[in-house]
């Protein structure tokens, strides 16, 4: 059962992480790799800010979240939009937007690898997590914060996208971007939001990260964004039902791995499942098959 | 001349194994096939080498082959399990192909060495014998590259549909790209293994990638002449530059995303364009003096 609550919050970050991309890929088609790097940037500048002056919970929260926002609205900005201008076709842009963005995440990681010597940082802060003992669970404040902020969050986002003209006209950019900016939807505006959106979910986990593990290392931004991918291949690219499913099946699945005593593998459990996806059902659960001529 | 050979001839070795590297990498991009398979090759053909110098001690050359093959096999089948993806779903599978590679590594025990590395395969490599073997590779790729073969080549890769109704039989040729990558990308990784006599799983990892990647985006992704030219900056600009060496991940990231932006066929590509474009001027002014004469 404990194994099960843990479960639960490693699959809340994992799912906080995986939406910012999943928003941004499934519907402005742009599958961002600097996310790992936001991710980490937002939580290193909240450790920044908390080593000069202490914090409380909320404001390491909210400094992460405006980090975020402001990266990844830059890298859309300096690198994405440039690419989008200059390639002639799909194909062509998809790749040189992958290989900009590994680019990009080279940059903050970089940063923060030499202001700390690729040493974990974490927050000083005024919050200390409770423990308090639920069904006979030990559950800390931390990690219940999380499990409910993923939760809300996913719902949130899904039923946003499903039922708002905003979230009806990002849909519409998903299916055809040109039949839709001549419905009136402003793309580049919309583009900009969603990025925006993206940055500030990926700063939202990284400063929950932070919380629950007392500190984070540089490199965790990058091992996340391989698992995100799984987590979004899992669920079906274009459904956030799906990646919320997904998010909670990749951190089951390496909760399991880590509680058999198989540490060392865990890494494994989301590349395997990349390949089991791809290959078995490559639309994912909830994704719908798209027809492609070939 | 000899002065300066002998100062620099652990870089000369590096640009000639990281030319390999790159080149494990562009081979697979000039087929339209966006696959990484090649990091994990060098992984494996590094792992193989030394494996074999230690364990079975057998001298430098065999184990280097035994390494290059045992790559170019594994790679191969992972062509044939990976070849229906396309564009990012086959980027991200072969990056969790090559970081599985190193989570082996690291499980794999006495046989690997764990997470400490692989010691002791000091092999008897010298600098006649690394040209060879690049001479032999950079051949079989002028090769590929040149006449009709370039051009069914190049055709796969611009328009796949195209070459099935011309008769090219697509999946042989990307499967050969697997192949060939696989090969060189070994042949790297046992080099450059048995040069130092040490290799460890930290060292297949996402910087690799980055490395590799970056030579061919900045020199340029059509030709082995544009991942020498890649190799070339990236080896020798930290010894040219000193504020590069102690800014060089960061530097690298910055040049990655740029070069994705503005050259996406890197300085070859641009050099390329000048010469032609010199060469119209010329044609053009030869053309108006005859009309005067006549």
């Amino acid at each position: 059962m404990q194994d099960l609550l843990n479960a639960a919050t490693l699959g809340s970050i994992y799912l906080l992480f995986a939406l910012g991309m999943a928003l941004v890929w499934g519907t402005i088609g742009i599958l961002n790799f600097a996310h790992g790097a936001t991710f980490m940037f937002s939580a290193f500048v909240g450790h920044m800010v908390s080593r000069e002056t202490e914090l409380p919970f909320l404001g390491v929260i909210v400094i992460a979240v405006l980090t975020g926002a402001v990266i990844s609205s830059l890298t859309m900005l300096l690198a994405f939009q440039p690419i989008l201008k200059r390639s002639k076709n799909q194909h062509a842009a998809e790749m040189r937007i992958l290989i900009g963005g590994i680019g990009v995440a080279a940059i903050p990681l970089a940063l923060a690898q030499r202001e700390t010597r690729s040493s974990p940082f974490g927050f000083k802060s005024s919050y200390k997590p409770e423990v308090f003992e639920v069904l006979g669970l030990r559950i800390t404040t931390t990690s219940a914060i999380i499990i409910v902020t993923g939760l809300v969050m996913g719902i949130g986002l899904t039923l946003w996208l499903r039922r708002s003209r905003q979230g009806l006209a990002l849909r519409a950019i998903g299916v055809d971007a040109e039949t839709a900016a001549g419905m009136g939807v402003n793309r580049t505006a919309l583009a900009f939001g969603t990025m925006a959106v993206a940055g500030a979910l990926a700063g939202l986990a990284g400063a929950l990260l932070t919380f629950q593990l007392g500190a984070i290392a540089p490199e965790t931004g990058d091992q996340l964004v391989i698992k995100a991918f799984a987590v979004i291949v899992l669920g079906g690219l274009g459904s956030m039902a799906g990646t919320v499913i997904g998010a909670y099946v990749l951190a089951g699945a390496e909760t399991f791995v880590v509680s058999m005593n198989w540490g060392t593998w865990v890494d494994a459990v989301s590349f395997g499942l990349i390949f089991l996806i791809l290959l078995a059902r490559p639309q994912g659960l909830l994704g719908r098959k798209e027809v492609r001529r070939t | 001349m000899s002065d300066w050979y002998y100062m620099n001839v652990v870089l000369i070795q590096t640009t000639l194994t990281t030319l390999l590297l790159a080149l494990s990498i562009q081979v697979p991009l000039r087929f339209g096939v966006f696959s990484f398979a090649g990091v994990g090759a060098f992984g494996i053909g590094g792992y193989g080498g030394a494996m074999a110098m230690v364990h079975l001690e057998w001298s430098t050359w065999p184990a280097v082959a035994v390494g290059a093959l045992a790559a170019a096999v594994v790679v191969s089948l992972l062509g044939l399990v990976v070849q229906r993806l396309t564009g990012l779903y086959m980027g991200m599978a072969t990056i969790a192909f090559t970081l599985i590679i190193s989570v082996l590594a690291v499980n794999g025990g006495d046989a690997t060495g764990g997470a400490g590395g692989l010691y002791g395969a000091l092999g008897e490599i010298n600098m006649q014998q690394i040209v060879l073997v690049v001479v032999a590779v950079v051949a079989v790729l002028v090769w590929t590259e040149a006449r009709g073969l370039g051009r069914r080549i190049d055709t796969v890769r611009e328009d796949p549909e195209l070459a099935n109704a011309l008769g090219i039989d697509v999946n042989r040729y990307r499967l050969m790209s697997f192949a060939l990558s696989g090969l060189i990308g070994g042949l790297a990784g046992a080099i450059t293994t048995l040069l130092r006599s040490t290799i460890t799983p930290a060292e297949v990892n996402f910087h690799l990638v980055i490395v590799a990647l970056t030579a061919i985006v900045v020199g340029g992704a059509r030709s082995w002449l544009g991942a020498l030219i890649g190799a070339v900056i990236f080896v020798w600009l930290p010894t040219w530059l000193s504020f590069v060496q102690e800014w060089e991940k960061v530097a690298y990231g910055f040049i990655v995303a740029a070069a994705a932006i503005y050259l996406p066929n890197g300085v070859l590509g641009v050099a390329k364009d000048a010469l032609h474009r010199y060469r119209t001027r010329e044609e053009r002014a030869r053309v108006a003096v005859l009309q005067e004469k006549s």
